[in-house]
C-alpha cells in the first residue's frame, strides 16, 4: 500500500516536472522561432534607403519649377530651370538649417525663415546663408530622372 | 667797409669749413632763387628741410659749393636732376628711414613710413608698370614741405581731404587702376557729421586717413587694413570711445561696448563673421552719420529684409510712423542689439509688446500680444518635449532618424514664427504655429514609439530569461532524478 | 498521438538502424574527474557555431556587401527590421563568446594533454579551426563599413603586408587591390559568409567525428587511479542533458548582453578622412597588436614588424604541432615542461590583452 503510494507520487511528480520540460521546451521554441518569424517578415520599407531617388519621368516635371524629394532622411531640392536644366541641391538652407523652396517669381531658390535666396546654381547670393547649398548630382536616363550623391 | 664784408666773409667760410656747409654758401639756392627765380627754390625757403639746412644737393646730388653751374650740375659731381619715380621716395627714406641721421637733425619723427608705405596699397601698385602709385611727394608736396600741425600743410586734417581727393576723385586718374572704384568718397564726406565739421574748421572730426592710415594705407578687403570689416569697430573707437576727446560733441561714447556684446558684435569680432554688420553698415562709411528715424528699418531691412517686409505691410507701420518711433530700434535697440528671444513677444514685464499695449488703455492688443506669447511658449514646449524624447530614445539606443526629421520641421517653424511675428497678425501667427504643433506631435509619436520598443525589448528579455530559467532548473531536476534513479 | 509518433520512429528506425546509434551513445561514457568542468567548453563552441550559422543566414537576407550600401543595409537592418538589432547583436556577441569558449577549449585541450596519441588528428582540426575563428572575427569586422572596422581592417592588412617575399601578395590578395576598398569588402564578405564556412563545415565534421570515434580523452591523473574508482557518467542522456542545460545558461546570457548593450554600429568609413585616433584591432587580436609595438624598430638587422610576424607564425606553428614533439606525455610520463609554456602564454597573452585593452 505504502509503495504503491510512494510510486503513484513519484509518478505525479514526474509527469509535473515532464510538464514543465515540454512546456517550456515549446515556449522557448517560441521564443526564438517568434523573433525569427518577425524578422523574415518583409519590413514596410523594403529597400535600403541609399545613395540614390528615382523621381519620375523628365516630362511630369515643368519647367521653371521646384520640388522637394526626400533623399534618405534629407529633404532635396530638384529644380528645373527656364531652359530646361535639371538640377538638385540639399534642401537644407546653410544659415539655419530651414528647408528652401523654389521661388518661381524670383526665378530662385529660396529660404522662408529668413529670406536667404541662392542662384540656381545653388550659391548663395543674398541674405543670411554663408555658404552654397550642397549639389546633388541628377541623372536622365531615358526619360528617367534619379538624383546621387555626389562621390 | 669792404674790409669789414671780407672779415664777415672769412668768418663764415671758416664756419662753412667747420660745418661742412651753410646754405648761404649753396650756389644752388643763390643761382635758383636769386638769378633764375624758379618755383621750386622760392617754395624750397619755406621748407622745414631748408630751416633744418638741407641742402638742394641732398636731394638732386652735384656739389652746391662750385660756383660754375657746369661744375655744380655736373653727373661727375653726382648731380641726378630731378628724381623719377620710386627714386623719389627712396631719396626721402635716406634721411627719414634712419632714425640716427633723424636724431642729428633733432627730429623725434617715426622711421617707418617708407616702409609702410612699400606695404601699403599705393606703394605695392602701379598703374603704370614703372612706378609705384603713390611717392611721398604725391602728398606732402617736394619743395615747402612742412610739418603735420602746419594749417599750411596739405597732410594737415583740413587738408587731407583734398589732397587724397586729388587723385580719388578724379574719374580718369583712377580708371588707370581700377574702373570699379567709387569716385564720390570726397562728396559724400561732405554730407558726413565729420566732414561737416571739419569744413567748419575743426580738426578733431575724423579725415581719410583717421580711418584708412597715412603710411600704411591698405584696401578694405585687406584684413589687414583698418577698415577690413571686422578691425572697423576698433577703428571708429579709436575717437568714439574717447570720453576726453569726444567730450565737445556730447555725445555717448558707449557703442563700442555696447557693440561689442551685441549679437552683431559677437557675429563680428569674436567669431570674425565678415558678413556681420560693422558700424559702417548701418552709418555709412564716407558718408558717416547717425541713420534717422526714417531709415533705420531700410538700414537693418538690407539684411533682415523679411522682417522689414512683413513690418511694413503690418498695422505697426502706420502707428510707429505717428507716433514717429523708429521701426526696428523701438523693440530691438541699436548698438546693443541682443539676440532676440521668446521673452520679447507678450505682455510680460520682460516683454516689449505691453510697454504700448497696456491692458487698461489697449485691451485689444494687450490680449492678442497675451494670446501670440502663449501660441510660441506652446510650440515652444511641445518642440521641447518633442526634443527630450527623441534624444531620450536616442540615449536608449533607439533608431529615431525619422522623428529627427520631423524635429527639423518644428524647429523650423519656431524659426519662421519669429520671422512672422513681425506681421503682427494673429491668423497669419496661427499658421505657422500650426505647422509647427504638427510636426513636434509626430516627432513625439514617434519617439514615444521608439521608447515602448525599448521597453518592449527589456519585457521580451525578461519573458524569456523566465523562460528559460524555468526550463533550466527543470532540466536541472530532471537530471537530478535520472541519476538517482542510475545510483 | 503516441502511436503515431512510435509508428514514424519505427519508420524511420527500419531505415536508418537508429537503434544501433542510440545504443553507441548509451555505451559511451564521459570520465567524471575533478577538471570534467573542461569538457562542456567544446559542446558550447559547437552550441555557438550552430548561432553564428543561423544568425549569420538571417543577416544575409538583408545585408548587401557593397561599398555604397554596407553600412546604410546594416542601418536598415538596426531599425526598419523587426527584431534586427537582436539578431545582429547576437551575431556579433556571439562571435566574440565563440572565439572566447573555442580559446578555453583549446588550452583545457592542451593542458590536460588531451592532444596525445591518438588524438593528434583531434588537436589539429582544432587548432585549424581556431585560426579559421580568426579569420571569420577579421573578415566579419570589416563588413558593417564603419570607420573602426575600415581603419583596423587597413592596420591589420598592412601588418601582413611586412612579411619578407609572401607579404606583398597576400596583403594585396586580401585587399583585392593596392588599398582598403570596396573591392576589399566584396572578397572579405565572399571569405566570411562561402569559403571560410565550407571549410570550417568539413573541419567541424572530422573533429566531431573522431570525438565521438575515439570517445572523451582521459588525463593521467584520471588514470593513475585505480579502475574502480574511476567514476564516469553516460554520454546520453546525462552528459548531453547537462550539455543542454550550459547552452541554455549561455543563450541567456547573449539574449541579455544584446539587449542591455546593443552592438554599435559607429559612422560610416571615409576612406579619405584621417584615421581616427587610438585604432585597435578586436581583442582577440589585441596581444599580438600590443607585442609588435613593444619590438623596437630594428632588431639586429631584421625589421622589428617582421621579426614579431615571424615569431609569431614560427610559436603558432610549434603550438600546432605539439602532438609530436611532446614525446613524454605520450608515452604517459610526466611533462611539467608542457605546462610552464602552456602558463607562460596564457600570462603572456591576459597581461598583453590588458595592457593592450588600457593603452
Amino acid at each position: 500500500m505504502m509503495e504503491k503510494s510512494e510510486a503513484q507520487t513519484s509518478d505525479s511528480k514526474r509527469d509535473f516536472l515532464k510538464l514543465i520540460l515540454g512546456g517550456g521546451f515549446l515556449a522557448w521554441i517560441g521564443a526564438v522561432l517568434y523573433p525569427i518569424a518577425a524578422y523574415l517578415k518583409p519590413p514596410k520599407q523594403n529597400e535600403v534607403e541609399v545613395s540614390s531617388v528615382k523621381v519620375g519621368l523628365l516630362k511630369d516635371i515643368e519647367k521653371d519649377s521646384g520640388q522637394i524629394v526626400k533623399f534618405g532622411n534629407k529633404p532635396v531640392i530638384l529644380v528645373r530651370t527656364a531652359a530646361g536644366d535639371v538640377r538638385a541641391f540639399s534642401a537644407v538652407c546653410t544659415h539655419l538649417e530651414c528647408t528652401v523652396t523654389y521661388r518661381k517669381d524670383f526665378g530662385m531658390i529660396w529660404c522662408a525663415c529668413h529670406n536667404g535666396k541662392y542662384d540656381l546654381n545653388g550659391r548663395n547670393v543674398s541674405g543670411p546663408p554663408p555658404r552654397p547649398l550642397d549639389e546633388l548630382r541628377v541623372t536622365i536616363q531615358g526619360e528617367e530622372v534619379s538624383i546621387f550623391k555626389k562621390s | 667797409m669792404k674790409q669789414k664784408y671780407i672779415l664777415r666773409g672769412c668768418v663764415l667760410m671758416v664756419l662753412v669749413l667747420c660745418t661742412g656747409r651753410l646754405f648761404a654758401a649753396d650756389q644752388c639756392i643763390a643761382c635758383h632763387a636769386g638769378v633764375v627765380g624758379d618755383k621750386p627754390s622760392a617754395l624750397f625757403k619755406h621748407d622745414i628741410h631748408f630751416a633744418k639746412r638741407i641742402s638742394c644737393a641732398d636731394c638732386h646730388g652735384g656739389n652746391p659749393k662750385a660756383e660754375e653751374m657746369e661744375a655744380a650740375m655736373n653727373p661727375k659731381q653726382g648731380f641726378k636732376g630731378v628724381p623719377k619715380g620710386d627714386a623719389i621716395s627712396q631719396v626721402c627714406a635716406r634721411c627719414h628711414s634712419d632714425s640716427t641721421k633723424m636724431k642729428t637733425y633733432g627730429a623725434a619723427l617715426p622711421t617707418n613710413q617708407w616702409g609702410n608705405l612699400q606695404t601699403s596699397a599705393h606703394g605695392k601698385l602701379s598703374t603704370t608698370g614703372k612706378e609705384h602709385i603713390a611717392q611721398c611727394i604725391t602728398c606732402h608736396n617736394a619743395h615747402g614741405i612742412v610739418s603735420v600741425k602746419n594749417p599750411a600743410s596739405p597732410v594737415y586734417p583740413l587738408n587731407v581731404v583734398k589732397t587724397c581727393s586729388k587723385c580719388h576723385a578724379n574719374a580718369a586718374f583712377m580708371r588707370t587702376y581700377n574702373p570699379s572704384l567709387p569716385i564720390d568718397q570726397a562728396e559724400k564726406y561732405r554730407t558726413s557729421v565729420h566732414g561737416a565739421l571739419n569744413a567748419k574748421g575743426d580738426p578733431k572730426p575724423a579725415v581719410c586717413s583717421s580711418c584708412h592710415g597715412s603710411h600704411d594705407i591698405r584696401t578694405s578687403k585687406d584684413a589687414k587694413s583698418s577698415v577690413y570689416p571686422v578691425n572697423m569697430p576698433v577703428t571708429c573707437s579709436k575717437c568714439h570711445s574717447d570720453a576726453q576727446y569726444m567730450a565737445k560733441y556730447r555725445i555717448p561714447t558707449n557703442q563700442y561696448d555696447k557693440f561689442a556684446k551685441s549679437v552683431h558684435g559677437v557675429a563680428l569680432l569674436r567669431k570674425h563673421d565678415v558678413g556681420a554688420p560693422s558700424c559702417n553698415s548701418c552709418h555709412g562709411n564716407h558718408g558717416a552719420t547717425p541713420p534717422g528715424v526714417e531709415s533705420v528699418s531700410k538700414v537693418c531691412g538690407t539684411c533682415h529684409a523679411l522682417n522689414a517686409d512683413l513690418f511694413s505691410a503690418s498695422p505697426h507701420k502706420k502707428a510707429f510712423d505717428d507716433r514717429k518711433l523708429p521701426e526696428c530700434e523701438t523693440c530691438h535697440s541699436n548698438h546693443e542689439i541682443v539676440t532676440a528671444t521668446d521673452t520679447l513677444l507678450g505682455v510680460a514685464p520682460e516683454a516689449v509688446c505691453s510697454r504700448c499695449h497696456q491692458e487698461s488703455q489697449n485691451p485689444k492688443g494687450y490680449a492678442i500680444a497675451k494670446t501670440m506669447r502663449q501660441l510660441n511658449d506652446s510650440l515652444a514646449l511641445s518642440g521641447s518635449v518633442a526634443t527630450a524624447l527623441v534624444n531620450e530614445a536616442e540615449q536608449k539606443g533607439m533608431e529615431v532618424t525619422e522623428a529627427k526629421f520631423k524635429l527639423r520641421d518644428a524647429r523650423q517653424a519656431h524659426l519662421q514664427m519669429r520671422t512672422m511675428v513681425h506681421a503682427f497678425n494673429e491668423d497669419k501667427f496661427r499658421e505657422v504655429i500650426n505647422k509647427g504643433m504638427a510636426a513636434a506631435s509626430f516627432a513625439k509619436v514617434e519617439a514615444k514609439d521608439a521608447i515602448d520598443e525599448y521597453y518592449f525589448r527589456r519585457i521580451g528579455l525578461g519573458v524569456s530569461t523566465l523562460i528559460i530559467t524555468i526550463l533550466s532548473i527543470a532540466l536541472f531536476l530532471y537530471i537530478r532524478r535520472i541519476e538517482k534513479k542510475q545510483v | 498521438m503516441k502511436n503515431t509518433f512510435k509508428k514514424i520512429y519505427a519508420w524511420v528506425d527500419e531505415r536508418l538502424e537508429l537503434q544501433d546509434l542510440i545504443k553507441f551513445m548509451a555505451k559511451k561514457y564521459v570520465p567524471v574527474h575533478s577538471h570534467s568542468i573542461w569538457y562542456y567548453f567544446g559542446g558550447v563552441s559547437l552550441f555557438l557555431f550552430i548561432i553564428q550559422v543561423v544568425t549569420g543566414i538571417l543577416l544575409l537576407m538583408y545585408y548587401k556587401g557593397s561599398e555604397g550600401l554596407a553600412f546604410e543595409s546594416i542601418q536598415f537592418i538596426m531599425s526598419k527590421v523587426a527584431f534586427g538589432w537582436l539578431i545582429r547583436s547576437v551575431h556579433s556577441w556571439t562571435a566574440n563568446l565563440f572565439i572566447l569558449t573555442a580559446m578555453i577549449h583549446m588550452f583545457s585541450v592542451y593542458f590536460e594533454k588531451a592532444y596525445r596519441k591518438p588524438r593528434e588528428l583531434t588537436w589539429l582540426s582544432g587548432m585549424l579551426m581556431l585560426f579559421l575563428l580568426l579569420g571569420f572575427g577579421f573578415t566579419g569586422y570589416l563588413l558593417p563599413w564603419n570607420e573602426l572596422a575600415f581603419f583596423a581592417t587597413k592596420v591589420g592588412t598592412e601588418i601582413s603586408g611586412a612579411v619578407p617575399v609572401i607579404g606583398k601578395p597576400i596583403m594585396e590578395f586580401m585587399r583585392g587591390g593596392d588599398d582598403v576598398t570596396g573591392a576589399t569588402l566584396s572578397r572579405l564578405f565572399g571569405f566570411h559568409v562561402a569559403v571560410l564556412p565550407g571549410i570550417f563545415t568539413v573541419l567541424l565534421g572530422l573533429h566531431l567525428l573522431l570525438v565521438q570515434r575515439q570517445g572523451m580523452s582521459e588525463p593521467s591523473h584520471y588514470t593513475d587511479q585505480p579502475e574502480r574508482e574511476r567514476k564516469t557518467m553516460p554520454f546520453f542522456p546525462n552528459f548531453f542533458l547537462r550539455d543542454v542545460l550550459f547552452w541554455l545558461v549561455v543563450l541567456n546570457l547573449i539574449a541579455i548582453l544584446a539587449v542591455f548593450f546593443p552592438w554599435e554600429l559607429g559612422v560610416k568609413a571615409d576612406p579619405f578622412a584621417s584615421a581616427p585616433a587610438g585604432i585597435k584591432p578586436e581583442w582577440y587580436f589585441l596581444f599580438m597588436f600590443q607585442t609588435l609595438k613593444y619590438i623596437p624598430a630594428k632588431v639586429w638587422f631584421i625589421d622589428g614588424e617582421v621579426l614579431g610576424i615571424l615569431a609569431f607564425g614560427l610559436a603558432g606553428m610549434l603550438w600546432m604541432m605539439v602532438p609530436f614533439w611532446d614525446r613524454k606525455s605520450s608515452r604517459g610520463e610526466q611533462n611539467r615542461f608542457i605546462n610552464y609554456i602552456g602558463l607562460f602564454v596564457v600570462m603572456f597573452i591576459i597581461v598583453l590583452t590588458i595592457v593592450g585593452w588600457l593603452a
